[in-house]
């Protein structure tokens, strides 16, 4: 109430509050998770039809016999990709979004209460194919690892900044149709490392296997951090 | 579109917020957006409009804030405004080296009762 004249005068309440904050709590209570169970989780991201589950099916295959692999599948519709993962030989559970285009921190959190993920075991998240929402939703994981195919034009770090800027690794797929598209690697490097100077790159061919073992001793040599860590 | 579960987001946080300060009534929230969030403003707008009905907030004005981008240069430690994330330093062409702001993107305060 206003003193001069009686009329009235709503309070003021600051707030300063992170709208992203409630994503944020729960991703550290899923990194604290991961950690407490020595699990090496991966946030993998790209636009629908790169290759993130081709690539994936080929990675159980290489390291299925020494690691334990677990899978969390994000799409709007259908368990296609979850069925896959299991016949290549991981455990997998599928997440569907409906209009949601993008996978966060609550989703995988409820996911994790429905699938017993061992300890010491890696967990790799296959986020909805998409270049633009998922960027701001950390889920908890070690790494955000970006694909790319060469299919999709050189030109993307400034397209998509966003998603390039929130990534550690890069995986530039589909190299073995290099000679039949206009996609210069060195031009795509550059204008990735002005959106993101950290960012690591690995050209990988699932369908051929070209580049798999480079991708896979990049886990390896995160598990063996991992390990000595805790 | 990650606009609409953001605006989402914002009505249960301040549901939340009216229900523990025992609120009655919004009329005002602030809320600040960077240029280079990637929220985009105009459209978390239309979609918080579209559903903020019987809600909390659906008397409310809803004043959005924008925030410039501005980064420092890594070479030269110019400070210079960033349009984007790939925005050079126009002193000397190098990458910044820090974002100073612009990626802000949250409540900043409430008039209510």
């Amino acid at each position: 109430m206003c003193e001069t004249c009686g009329c009235h005068q709503p309070r003021e309440i600051e707030l300063n509050r992170d709208i992203l904050s409630e994503n944020n709590r729960i991703a550290e209570h899923n990194r604290g998770f991961f950690k407490e169970k020595k699990i090496l989780c991966f946030n993998m991201v790209s636009s629908p039809g790169s290759g993130k589950t081709t690539l994936l099916e080929k990675t159980i295959t290489a390291m299925n016999h020494d690691e334990k692999l677990f899978v969390i599948e994000g799409d709007q519709q259908t368990t296609m990709d979850a069925d896959r993962i299991e016949k290549a030989g991981a455990p997998a559970i599928q997440i569907n979004t409906g209009s949601g285009c993008h996978l966060d921190a609550h989703m995988i959190h409820e996911a994790l209460e429905k699938m017993e993920v061992k300890d010491h075991s890696i967990l790799f998240i296959e986020n909805v194919g998409n270049l633009v929402c998922p960027a701001l939703f950390d889920l908890g994981e070690k790494k955000r690892v970006l694909m790319i195919s060469v299919t999709e034009g050189d030109d993307k770090p400034l397209k998509y900044p966003y998603m390039f800027s929130s990534s550690h690794l890069c995986l530039i797929n589909k190299i073995d149709l290099l000679p039949y598209v206009e996609f210069d690697i060195e031009k795509f490097k550059e204008y990735a490392l002005i959106v993101n100077p950290d960012l690591k790159f690995i050209p990988v061919s699932a369908k051929t296997g070209d580049g798999l073992e480079k991708w896979t001793n990049f886990i390896y040599d995160l598990r063996s951090t991992i390990s000595s860590d805790l | 579109m990650h606009e609409l579960s953001l605006a989402w987001d914002v009505i249960e946080m301040i549901s939340h917020e009216a229900e523990e300060r025992r609120l009655k009534a919004i009329y005002e929230i602030r809320i600040e957006i960077g240029l280079i969030s990637g929220v985009e403003a105009d459209t978390f707008s239309s979609v918080l409009d579209m559903i903020r009905g019987k809600t909390i907030l659906e008397q409310a004005r809803i004043d959005i804030i924008r925030t410039p981008g501005k980064g420092r240069c890594s070479t030269c430690n110019l400070e210079f405004l960033m349009q984007d994330l790939f925005t050079l330093c126009p002193r000397c062409g190098s990458i910044p080296s820090s974002i100073l702001s612009g990626k802000e993107f949250r409540v900043l305060s409430l008039q209510a009762d």
